[in-house]
């Protein structure tokens, strides 16, 4: 530190009567520029108590706007423009005594440098000209500057990057040679390296445009989207589980998948983004549209008990609006949960009424279908239908039978009164009361439990219970029970009823009868619904289950896929009034057994939710179904045909001649195909009121805020459309200042490594000013001229010269621009952990190229997934075969066991959104690559792949396995040192100093032999070559 | 400190272009000379660096007791409590209180566990901890710990990062971040784990958050492989290990001197400090040579991994220059089961604990070397269950810290008659990582990092107290 302020001390002094430069040496002998070089220093040192916060705005100054900055106190100036002698604000950051020093010694904040001092007077001396902060500026397209040389121009983007080169005295790189650029553009662009019959192809392509060509093919193939998906994935917080101490799994692959599918088919990006924040909104919503909501869905969820679910959903939602911030906006919005901004005009309050845009949607979780399951279902729905129409076309007066029969099922229907219960439990998992009479359980889900309720009545006569477990948006598959599928199993049903005047007056309840208006036939429950040894947890079956005394037989509904999540209701009758005079205490006990053992996975039959009614009826036939119920309370000619086709199916199973035709509907059910579900969003039809929180605390609610979006940004039109898709379409409007931008920022950083600005999460007033920023803003504005297409980005950027150079660095150069941020060479990085895996494994033959699906769980150590490194078990179905070979987006992501390698390779653990990664360059990443058995499998397949060549030669074998992994062929020396490497290896297996055999195990330790014709020695020898191949450097780099 | 790697290389620019087109007086010698140091010294990430003044201690073992330490059953003898065991807690004292599991108006229940005083300092401990009476004179017990969190995993992801926000680094990154490493084949940071379950808050208790990933804890076991993929596959023996590396790094050679691409050096090295390690970490985990006695020591049984065996590793870790070891041993977390759960995670650990200082102090390590027990809160003076449990509780725990600039003997704070409110010398986690960084050299509002636009600290941004009380 002290070196610091040395050097800096020294180099000010230096500078009195030089130049201004900036960072990188351009010329700028006069005009300082306020947004490069004065706004940074105003909004780090000064903006804290100066700026846009009124809540601890100091002296009433602020220096984030000239008027105030510049306007006479008494007669005295902060700045005068002009006139440095007679700006106070000179005096107080140039006074020696600390009293009167700015900024103060106790703000943590060091003083001014004297470079910093000079910039801040010759400012002052210019007139102190303001400019608001670039990027709160919607971009505008600039000129494109011209070249001096025009064939050094493929796109405008090298027009940019020239001009700033030739200001730096600086000559672009020559192009890289083919075999670097082809290798480069695949992994760029799809992420995978090609292969050396795919390098040939183009090395042999004389035409001009071969480039051209390459590129197109190469955006057009369906690996570009999974490339790019993972690309936006960090940014989504992308991850299959719900993260905190339970991190159970989850099922989101849809989403991933969506996001695929999105790049594959260059969805206009403001598109991709309305779909992602309001998709459910739009008219006539897609299943797809609802899925992308998942990205919002992506926060983690906390299941561990003892919490409250408000809290941590209030967490949730903060980090939607970061993960808004950094992926769309490119804005810190953070500070806002807590306080105004210090840096931006964005306060506390700004805050709240964005959040409020966003609060006001269920956490659903509904079950999707796949296009080909969708065709399944609409089949199985058409063929009920024609069946059911058939049977109203054999009974003419079906409408007259019905009604007669709904008169008949209403007449003795009993009253119920709804009980208000509140559990009387430890608070393990929670139930939240809803307006209704129900309650909803959240939070952790134990698997084998027993709910208490205590209810107080004061009916004279109570002889029978009903317990009606619903469907709601918030649970899996919507319910009604917590299982994945929306299933739930009720072990029994029990209560003891206490006089309330005298409470050593009380009875267990004992009841004769239950009835259903539905349950499963019965059916053994199996995995994940077994113990610890895979013995199953009981069996789900009919209603009287509940009341058997047996804790290894439970009530299910599990009426198939298609019908599983709808409303249902068990009566339970006493064998008595249990009444007692003077009001009745009940406690209830809801026994569910039937869950797994594991409560960390996803192993729960619980109710999800449910409300309890009692009356003085004892009916003795099954209830109506809730859903039938409620239909027939609204008068026939009124009913949607919807509700009408409801009730009709409901009436047509009592309807004795048709039970051969209801059967025969049974079994076309049976062909309803199972799908899967997905988080979502899916707005409430009442909204929530969003309150400012004190300091992000859910327990200090300030005012109320009404939805809306900051001041100093371009403003959202108010046209009826459902508030959060109106602010989706502000986000993506064409004068949002930063969101074009930040994306075209980001696709650029993927491209060279950096950004054009450096910091990609924050393009604000404390963010890096771009190297670039008319390259910037032409990006930006192109995007948006062409119809928000990302792939012509993309094109305007690889088809560049700029993107084209060698990346040969001389020393001069490298210390001249050490990052690269003027691009006088092209990029040369490791790349993400994802490529870098998919490297290892296409080099060796082995990656299966298979497009979406459920995530798969390739070789890992156990012990990862047990305790005491993982909190709970986890379940880590390893993938069999070939499935272990897929691309490294498809592994399973646990954020509280993130998968080794990739974690060693920098990738994020889907936490929090991320917009940068680090690329760090490790040890432990030599240890993944040199020995995780994955990847010496790789080195197995590798020597497969070389060996079963045509050619028997060394040399071309080793050409060739050189070329998988690098795609060039090796030097003369290179081949040479990798000849003798061999033949080393040979002598020992030949030998017998060391036994070949051993090498032949895989991943899981089974065993492999080698190819037909090659002798074990040979083998081994060629697989401890492959390994020195995959672990090159080149290997693992983007050149 | 204050600077993230851009400014630094921006200033590094700005120094070489001054240095070169300015001409300021430098020979072209002296030049080439100083800029050619500038080379040899630059940096790895985990190069070891200064603090900002002289530390006090210069590694850090942390034991983390993840579940939450009753402090009632442990070191805050609670003689009121016990006369009030059975009755309901005074409205006042639970007034606005939330809890996680149980109703705050549940019973009192008095403390399960006699005490006695301990050593010359005369604290008071339980009898579950005679082994850590004879080294009470070595350790400062802060009674007055105060957290915001009140559920696993957000009071360990706040005791390990300083906030219950997700991304920031934790404590041990931090520290690897602002003094490197010691040594060249083992991480900076190493973690184990021990006990009924792993941490709550997962990964992210030792992670890096925005600072470089080189800093994030790395997890070590002593069974299997120490590191994971330590070992060679199958039938690659070490000879063969050498002359793979050595082929692979010719091979890296030449590409540098094609390309001129500095990072290849670093992954050259990379390759170099991994095959180091593979028989340094080996080395590290083999207790044989241990001699009998010290084994005894800390309760070890050969073979048998646990708490016990990682406190020795510890010692042996910082011993080889590694920064920051952090053992998590989640077991704490008594709702049920209290006499019989502590009685063995006591029986699991104190011994071992009691070792660690001794055997650190034998070494002469204990100067340098601060260590630091305690979980992520407390637990309630009210019961849960009928008679043998305790909720979660922040408002009051205890933790305890020793050696590198801790005065020993030294109880500090007071909590009230029940074990529920701090009433004296109130220490919040804020303040504990101020202290820390403090004894490590550091200014905490000096280490920082600049990200998302803000001078990002560990102790966050309101003010913070030293505990001076515990220095020596």
């Amino acid at each position: 530190m002290n070196s610091r302020l040395q050097c800096t001390t020294v180099l000010a002094a230096a500078l009195i009567s030089v130049s201004v430069r900036s960072a990188f040496g351009d010329d700028r002998p006069t005009a300082i520029s306020f947004q490069q070089q004065i706004l940074p220093i105003l909004s780090e040192r000064c903006f804290a108590c100066h700026g846009p916060d009124e809540t601890s705005r100091e002296a009433d100054l602020r220096l984030d706007q000239r008027d105030d900055a510049v306007r006479s106190r008494d007669g005295s100036f902060v700045i005068r423009p002009g006139d440095p002698q007679a700006s106070t604000l000179i005096d107080r950051i140039t006074a020696a005594d600390d009293d009167e020093r700015m900024p103060p010694p106790d703000s943590g904040n060091e003083p001014l440098t004297p470079e910093q001092i000079r910039l801040l007077r010759r400012w002052i001396e210019q007139g102190a000209p303001w400019s608001g902060h670039w990027a709160w500026k919607p971009p505008q397209r600039p000129p494109v500057p011209t070249a001096s040389s025009a064939n050094a121009v493929a796109t405008p983007v090298d027009a940019f990057v020239l001009a700033r080169l030739e200001k730096e005295g600086l000559q672009p790189a020559p192009p890289a040679d083919r075999e670097t650029l082809i290798r480069r553009a695949y992994l760029d662009l799809l992420g995978l390296p090609p292969s050396p019959e795919q390098v040939d192809e183009f090395l042999n392509d004389r035409r001009p445009d071969a480039w051209v060509r390459l590129i197109d093919r190469l955006l057009d193939s369906p690996h570009y989207g999974e490339r790019w998906a993972r690309f936006w994935l960090d940014a989504a917080r992308y991850a299959d589980s719900d993260g905190f101490e339970k991190d159970k799994p989850r099922s989101v692959w849809f989403y991933r998948d969506w996001v695929i599918r999105a790049f594959n088919s260059d969805m206009p990006y403001d598109r991709f983004i309305i779909e992602q924040i309001a998709g459910d909104l739009l008219p006539g919503a897609s299943q797809d549209q609802r899925v992308a909501t998942g990205f919002l869905r992506n926060s983690m969820i906390n299941e561990e008990g003892g919490i409250d679910p408000e809290e941590f959903r209030m967490q949730a939602m903060f980090d939607r609006m970061d993960a808004i911030g950094k992926s769309i906006v490119g804005i810190t919005l953070q500070c806002g949960q807590c306080h105004n901004h210090k840096y931006e005009p964005f306060s506390q309050r700004d805050y709240y009424r964005m959040f409020a845009f966003l609060n006001n949607a269920h956490e659903a979780q509904p079950v999707v279908y796949t296009p080909e399951q969708q065709a399944k279902r609409q089949n199985v729905l058409d063929r009920v239908e024609q069946i059911e129409r058939s049977l109203k076309e054999s009974m003419p007066d079906w409408q007259e039978r019905m009604a007669r029969w709904e008169t008949t099922v209403l007449a003795r229907q009993p009253e119920w009164s709804v009980l208000t219960i509140e559990n009387a439990g430890d608070n393990n998992q929670r139930y939240l009361p809803q307006e209704d009479g129900s309650v909803l359980a959240q939070g952790y889900a134990p698997t084998r439990f027993t709910a208490t309720f205590h209810a107080a009545d004061s009916s004279e006569e109570i002889r029978s219970f009903r317990l009606e477990v619903l469907t709601d948006p918030n649970l899996p598959a919507g319910g009604p029970g917590r299982a994945l599928d929306g299933q739930m199993a009720l072990t029994e049903f029990q209560v003891t009823a206490e006089s309330l005047r005298d409470p050593g007056q009380r009875q267990d309840v004992h009841f004769v009868r239950a009835v259903a208006d539905y349950s499963n036939p019965p059916r053994q429950l199996g995995p994940p619904y077994t113990d610890r040894q895979g013995n199953s947890s009981g069996t789900i079956g009919p209603v009287e289950y509940a009341i058997d005394g047996d804790d290894r037989t439970a009530w299910g509904i599990d009426a198939g896929p298609g019908r599983r999540n709808q409303d249902h209701q068990a009566v339970f009758v006493a064998d008595r009034n249990i009444a007692y005079p003077g009001g009745t205490k009940l406690i209830i006990r809801l026994k569910q057994n039937q869950g797994g053992w594991n409560s960390n996975d996803n192993q729960t039959l619980n109710l999800g939710r449910f409300r309890i009614s009692v009356s003085a009826a004892a009916p003795e036939t099954d209830p109506l179904p809730p859903a039938v119920r409620k239909i027939l309370a609204v008068p026939a000619d009124r009913r949607t045909p919807e509700q009408q086709r409801t009730v009709f199916s409901c009436w047509r199973r009592t309807v004795p001649e048709w039970q051969q035709a209801s059967r025969q509907i049974e079994r076309v059910w049976k062909d309803h195909p199972e799908g899967t579900t997905q988080l979502t969003l899916l707005e409430r039809p009442r909204p929530r009121t969003t309150h400012v929180l004190e300091r992000g605390s859910f327990l200090r609610p300030l005012e109320a805020v009404d939805p809306g979006t900051p001041a100093f940004l371009h403003p959202m039109p108010s046209d009826g459309t459902p508030l959060r898709l109106a602010f989706a379409r502000w986000l993506v409007a064409r004068d949002s200042p930063t969101t074009a931008r930040a994306i075209v920022n980001r696709i650029w950083q993927a491209y060279f490594g950096t950004g054009l600005v450096d910091t990609p999460e924050d393009l604000g007033t404390t963010g890096s000013a771009p190297t670039h920023p008319d390259l910037l803003d032409w990006l930006a504005v192109e995007l948006m001229d062409h119809d928000w297409k990302l792939r012509h980005v993309h094109r305007m950027i690889v088809l560049s010269r700029t993107y084209r150079q060698s990346s040969q660095v001389s020393e001069a150069l490298l210390r001249k621009d050490p990052d690269n941020r003027l691009l006088a060479r092209g990029a040369r990085f490791r790349p993400d952990a994802e490529i870098v895996h998919d490297i290892l494994l296409s080099a060796a033959g082995l990656l299966v190229p298979e497009i979406g699906g459920p995530s798969v769980c390739p070789p890992a150590p156990p012990f990862l997934f047990r305790r005491p490194v993982s909190y709970g078990f986890k379940s880590w179905p390893y993938a069999r075969d070939e499935q272990r070979f897929r691309r490294a987006l498809y592994i399973f992501r646990f954020r509280s066991v993130p998968y080794p390698s990739l974690q060693t390779f920098d990738a994020p653990s889907g936490e929090y959104a991320t917009v940068r990664r680090p690329r760090t360059n490790t040890p432990l990443q030599s240890l993944v690559t040199l020995n995780a058995p994955l990847f010496f499998e790789a080195a197995q397949g590798l020597a497969r792949r070389m060996l079963q060549q045509n050619s028997r030669s060394d040399e071309d074998r080793i050409v060739y396995g050189f070329r998988c992994c690098t795609g060039r062929r090796p030097a003369e020396n290179e081949q040479r040192i990798l000849e003798n490497y061999l033949r080393r290896q040979r002598e020992r297996f030949r030998s017998g100093t060391i036994d070949a055999a051993e090498l032949f195990v895989d991943s899981y330790g089974r065993k492999i032999t080698s190819p037909s014709g090659t002798d074990d020695a040979e083998f081994a020898s060629w697989i401890l070559l492959s390994r020195v191949l995959l672990n090159l450097d080149e290997t693992i780099t983007r050149g | 400190m204050t600077e993230n790697p851009i400014d630094q290389i921006s200033r590094q620019m700005a120094r070489r272009w001054f240095l070169k087109d300015c001409g300021v007086g430098l020979g072209a010698v002296a030049l080439q000379q100083l800029l050619a140091r500038e080379a040899a010294a630059a940096p790895g990430p985990l190069a070891p660096k200064k603090p900002h003044f002289a530390p006090r201690a210069r590694n850090v073992i942390f034991l983390f007791m993840g579940g939450g330490p009753s402090h009632l059953e442990l070191f805050d003898y609670k003689p009121v409590l016990a006369r009030f065991d059975g009755q309901l807690p005074p409205a006042e004292l639970i007034r606005d209180y939330r809890a996680a599991f149980i109703n705050p108006a549940s019973k009192l229940l008095g403390p399960k566990f006699r005490f006695r005083r301990y050593g010359a300092c005369g604290a008071e401990l339980s009898e579950l901890l005679p082994n850590m009476g004879t080294v009470v004179d070595e350790i400062a017990i802060v009674k007055s710990m105060v957290t915001d969190a009140f559920n696993h995993a957000p009071a360990q992801i706040f005791m390990s990062t300083g906030t219950q926000q997700f991304g920031k680094p934790s404590l041990g990154a931090w520290v690897s971040w602002g003094l490197g490493s010691e040594s060249d084949n083992l991480p900076a940071f190493v973690v184990f784990s021990s006990g009924n379950k792993g941490p709550s808050g997962g990964n992210a208790n030792w992670g890096s958050g925005f600072l470089p990933t080189v800093h994030q804890g790395v997890s070590l076991r002593t069974s299997g492989d120490p590191v994971l993929y330590l070992s060679n596959p199958p039938g690659v023996d070490s000879r063969t290990q050498r002359d793979t590396l050595d082929t692979i790094g010719q091979l890296n050679r030449i590409r540098y001197q094609t390309v001129g691409d500095p990072e290849i050096e670093t992954r050259i090295r990379s390759f170099e400090m991994a095959f180091r390690m593979q028989s340094s970490a080996p080395e590290l985990m083999d207790i044989s040579q241990e001699p009998a006695h010290v084994l005894k020591r800390y309760g070890i049984e050969p073979g048998k991994p646990g708490f016990a065996m990682n406190c020795l590793l510890a010692r042996r870790l910082v011993e080889r220059g590694v920064r920051f070891v952090e053992l998590f041993h989640e077991s704490w977390d008594q709702h049920g089961g209290l006499v019989r759960g502590l009685t063995k995670n006591c029986q699991d650990t104190e011994k071992a604990c009691a070792a660690l200082i001794g055997d650190l102090k034998d070494h002469g390590l204990l100067d340098e070397t601060l260590v630091i027990w305690g979980g992520e809160f407390g637990r309630t003076p009210m019961v849960q269950g009928s008679s043998d449990g305790r909720d979660h509780h922040p408002n009051c725990f205890t933790m305890w810290l020793a050696g590198g600039g801790v005065r020993g003997g030294v109880t500090l704070g007071r909590s009230d008659d029940f074990g529920f409110h701090v009433v004296e010398d109130r220490v919040h986690v804020h303040d504990l990582h101020h202290t820390i960084l403090h004894l490590l050299g550091f200014d905490p509002q000096r280490l920082s990092f600049r990200f998302q636009g803000l001078d990002q600290r560990l102790t966050g941004v309101e003010p913070t107290r030293l505990v001076t009380e515990i220095l020596a």
